[in-house]
C-alpha cells in the first residue's frame, strides 16, 4: 500500500516541471548566487570602502594622511578629483561611500591639541553604521599616529632616539592579535560559503510547501482523497504516504545543495563548502527540518480551500519564517528583541543546527535539542492537520 | 443488502437528510433522484463511511456500518462525480496505483485489472496519460478504478456528467451489465431517461426526505396518465413537495 503511494507521489513530482524547478533548481541557484555575492566577506585583503579626499590644507601632514589612507587594504580612493558640492553629491549618490575634507589650517590645529572637529566627513546615505565605524576608526588611528609622531619629534632633543624607538615599537605591535574562530583550526577562518550555504539549505527545504500543498488540494478537490478513504486508506496512512516521499525529496535537496557548495561554488571563485565533523548531526538536523517543513505544508493544505490560497499562504509563511529566523538577515545584525523573536521560527532552529555542524565543528549531541525541537514542531503540526482534516471530512466541509 | 432506518444528517442546524428510511435488495439497480442539494451525494458519502451522521441505523451486508466499516468498504466501491484520478499518470499507472493501495496483488490483481480494462474498453489507451484522454475515456477510467476490488455494491454519483451521448450510452450499458453479475448499484443522476433506462427501483429525495420510493414501473403506473414519464412524475412530486415544505 505504502509502496504504491510512494511510487505515485514520486511520479507526480517528477512529471511536474514547476515542482522540480521549485524543489531542486531554485535552491541550487540561491546557493550559487549568495555564495558568489558574499564571497569576499572574510577576505581581509579586499578593498570595499570607496572614499574621496579633498585636501584644502596641502601640507606634509595632510599628504601623510592621504598616503596612509591610500595604503589601507580596505579603502579604495575615488579616481575623480572633486571640485564642487554638486560633483560631491553626484559621487555620493553613485557608489562613493565617504568624502573626507582636510580643511585649510588642519595641520596647525592638530599640533595645538584643538579638540574641535577639524576633519569633515560627507557620508553617502546608504552607508551602514558598521562601515562608518570602520572608516572613522581607520582615520582616528592615522591621525593619532601623526599626532604622536609630532609630539615625539618635539621630545627628540630631550630624549634622543625616542622617535626611532617608538617607530620600532609601533611596527612590532602590528599583527600581535591572534584570532581563533570557535570550532576551527587556529589558522582557519570561516568562509562566506560556510556561513551562507546553511541558510539557503534551510530556506530551500521549506520550498516543498507549495508543490506539496498544491498536490494535496488538487487531490481533495477531485475527490481522490475521498476515494482513497473509501478504499480503507486511513488519514495517518494517507499522511505517511506524503511524509515519506517528501522527506526523501528534502534529503535529496540537502545533498544537492551541499554538492553545489562543494563542487560548483569553487569553480566560480568562492571558497568550497566543507562538511564539518558530524554526518550524523547533519542528518539529524535535516530530518528534523524536513518534518517541520512537511508539517507546515500539510497543515496549510488541510486548512485552506483552494490552491491559490495555499500558494499565497505557503509563500508568505516561507518568507516570514526566513526573515524572522535569520535566513535573510543574519541574527547578529538584528536588535536584541528581534533576536529573541527569531527563536519562534523553526528556520532559526534549523539554521543554528546547521551552523553548529558546518561552522562550529559540533557533533551530533550538540544538535540534538534543535533536531528534537524541529521534529516535535513537525509532529505537532501533523497531529493538528490530522484533526482538522478528519473534522472536515466527517462533516463534509 | 442495504438497510437504512431513520437516518438524519444535519450540517449545523440545517438538515441534509431527515428521518430517511429505505431498503435496497441484492442485484438491484437503484436510482436516487432529486434536485440539487436534495441530499443524494450526502447519502452516498454516509453509506461509504466518509461523512458522519447524527441519528439512525445503517446495515450493509447485514452488518452495522459503523462497526464494520473496513469490511463493508472492501466489498463495495464509490465512484465519485468528479474525476478522482491522477491526470499526470497513465491509464495503467492509475489502475495499478488504486489497486496497490487496496493491497490487491498477484493473480487477483491481474484478473481484476483485465476485467476493469475490458468492461470499460480501455485496452488501447493503457499507456496514454489521463490528461490526454477524452471526457468519455476519463469517465470510463473513473469507473474502471472503482471495479478493481470486484465490488458487490457500486455507488455511482452522476457518472455521466459532461460527456457526449455515445460515451454516455456505453457507460449506461456497462452499468446495466452489472445486474447480470447480481451486483447492487446505487445510481444518482439528474438525467431521468438514464434512471428510466437502467434502474429497477428508485427513490425521489427532496429536502433530505424520501417523497416516493419503489419499483420504477409501479411508480410510473400509479397515476392514470399513460403518458406519465419519470421526468413528469419527478417534476410533479418535487413541485408539490416544495409547496408543502414552504407551507
Amino acid at each position: 500500500m505504502l509502496k504504491a503511494m510512494l511510487k505515485k507521489e514520486f511520479s507526480l513530482i517528477l512529471r511536474d516541471k514547476h515542482a522540480l524547478a521549485a524543489l531542486f533548481i531554485m535552491p541550487s541557484i540561491f546557493i550559487l548566487i549568495m555564495s558568489m555575492a558574499l564571497k569576499d566577506t572574510f577576505n581581509t585583503d579586499r578593498a570595499f570602502i570607496r572614499y574621496a579626499l579633498i585636501d584644502q590644507d596641502k601640507t606634509s601632514i595632510s599628504s601623510k594622511i592621504a598616503s596612509s589612507l591610500k595604503n589601507s587594504k580596505t579603502l579604495v580612493l575615488h579616481d575623480e578629483i572633486i571640485t564642487d558640492q554638486e560633483q560631491l553629491q553626484q559621487a555620493l549618490n553613485s557608489g562613493l561611500h565617504f568624502a573626507l575634507t582636510i580643511p585649510k589650517g588642519y595641520s596647525a590645529k592638530l599640533t595645538q591639541n584643538d579638540s574641535d572637529r577639524i576633519l569633515h566627513l560627507d557620508v553617502a546615505s546608504d552607508v551602514k553604521q558598521d562601515m562608518l565605524t570602520l572608516f572613522k576608526g581607520e582615520l582616528t588611528r592615522i591621525t593619532m599616529q601623526l599626532r604622536i609622531q609630532e609630539m615625539l619629534r618635539e621630545l627628540e632633543p630631550l630624549l634622543p632616539g625616542i622617535t626611532e624607538k617608538s617607530e620600532a615599537a609601533m611596527q612590532s605591535m602590528k599583527n600581535r592579535i591572534e584570532v581563533h574562530f570557535t570550532g576551527l583550526e587556529p589558522d582557519q577562518h570561516p568562509t562566506s560559503t560556510q556561513q551562507s550555504v546553511p541558510s539557503w539549505i534551510v530556506f530551500g527545504m521549506f520550498f516543498i510547501i507549495i508543490p506539496m500543498s498544491t498536490i494535496f488540494i488538487n487531490e481533495r478537490e477531485q475527490n481522490t482523497l475521498k476515494r482513497m478513504q473509501a478504499m480503507n486508506i486511513s488519514i495517518p496512512v494517507l499522511f505517511i504516504g506524503k511524509v515519506v516521499p517528501y522527506m526523501l525529496i528534502n534529503q535529496i535537496q540537502v545533498c544537492l545543495m551541499i554538492g553545489v557548495g562543494i563542487f560548483i561554488v569553487p569553480l566560480l571563485g568562492a571558497d568550497a563548502l566543507t562538511l564539518g565533523n558530524s554526518l550524523a548531526g547533519l542528518f539529524m538536523v535535516s530530518t528534523g527540518l524536513s518534518l517541520a517543513a512537511i508539517g507546515t505544508s500539510i497543515i496549510i493544505a488541510v486548512s485552506v480551500n483552494t490552491v491559490e490560497q495555499a500558494t499565497t499562504i505557503g509563500g508568505i509563511s516561507n518568507i516570514l519564517f526566513g526573515a524572522i529566523g535569520g535566513v535573510m538577515v543574519p541574527k547578529f545584525f538584528m536588535p536584541q528583541n528581534m533576536q529573541t523573536l527569531s527563536n519562534i521560527s523553526p528556520m532559526s532552529w534549523g539554521l543554528e543546527g546547521f551552523l553548529d555542524i558546518f561552522l562550529r565543528g559540533s557533533d551530533a549531541r550538540a544538535v540534538l535539542p534543535e533536531s528534537l525541537a524541529l521534529a516535535g514542531f513537525g509532529i505537532v503540526l501533523l497531529l493538528a492537520a490530522w484533526a482538522i482534516f478528519g473534522h472536515r471530512t466527517r462533516n463534509g466541509l | 443488502m442495504i438497510r437504512i432506518k431513520n437516518l438524519t444528517k444535519r450540517y449545523d442546524t440545517v438538515p441534509a437528510l431527515n428521518q430517511l428510511t429505505m431498503n435496497i435488495g441484492k442485484g438491484v439497480i437503484f436510482g436516487l433522484l432529486g434536485p440539487n442539494g436534495a441530499g443524494k451525494t450526502t447519502l452516498i458519502s454516509i453509506l461509504n463511511g466518509l461523512t458522519a451522521f447524527q441519528e439512525g441505523e445503517i446495515e450493509i451486508f447485514g452488518l452495522p456500518l459503523h462497526k464494520n466499516l473496513r469490511q463493508i468498504r472492501a466489498r463495495s466501491t464509490f465512484i465519485p462525480q468528479s474525476l478522482a484520478l491522477y491526470e499526470n499518470l497513465s491509464v495503467i499507472e492509475n489502475l495499478r496505483f488504486f489497486a496497490g493501495i487496496q493491497s490487491i496483488t498477484g493473480s487477483t490483481l491481474q484478473k481484476n485489472l483485465d476485467r476493469a480494462i475490458s468492461i470499460n474498453h480501455l485496452g488501447r489507451i493503457l499507456e496514454q496519460k489521463a490528461a490526454t484522454l477524452s471526457g468519455g475515456q476519463k469517465r470510463r477510467l473513473n469507473i474502471a478504478i472503482g471495479l478493481l476490488n470486484n465490488p458487490e455494491i457500486l455507488y455511482f454519483d452522476e457518472p455521466t456528467i459532461g460527456i457526449d451521448p455515445e460515451s454516455r450510452n456505453e457507460i449506461l450499458e456497462t452499468i446495466a451489465g452489472f445486474k447480470k453479475e447480481n451486483k447492487t448499484v446505487i445510481y444518482t443522476s439528474h438525467y431521468m431517461d438514464e434512471i428510466e433506462k437502467i434502474c429497477d427501483e428508485a427513490a425521489i429525495i427532496n429536502h433530505g426526505k424520501i417523497i416516493r420510493q419503489g419499483q420504477l414501473q409501479t411508480m410510473l403506473h400509479e397515476t392514470d396518465d399513460p403518458s406519465m414519464t419519470l421526468e413528469s412524475l419527478f417534476i410533479h412530486l418535487t413541485h408539490s413537495h416544495r409547496e408543502d415544505f414552504n407551507a
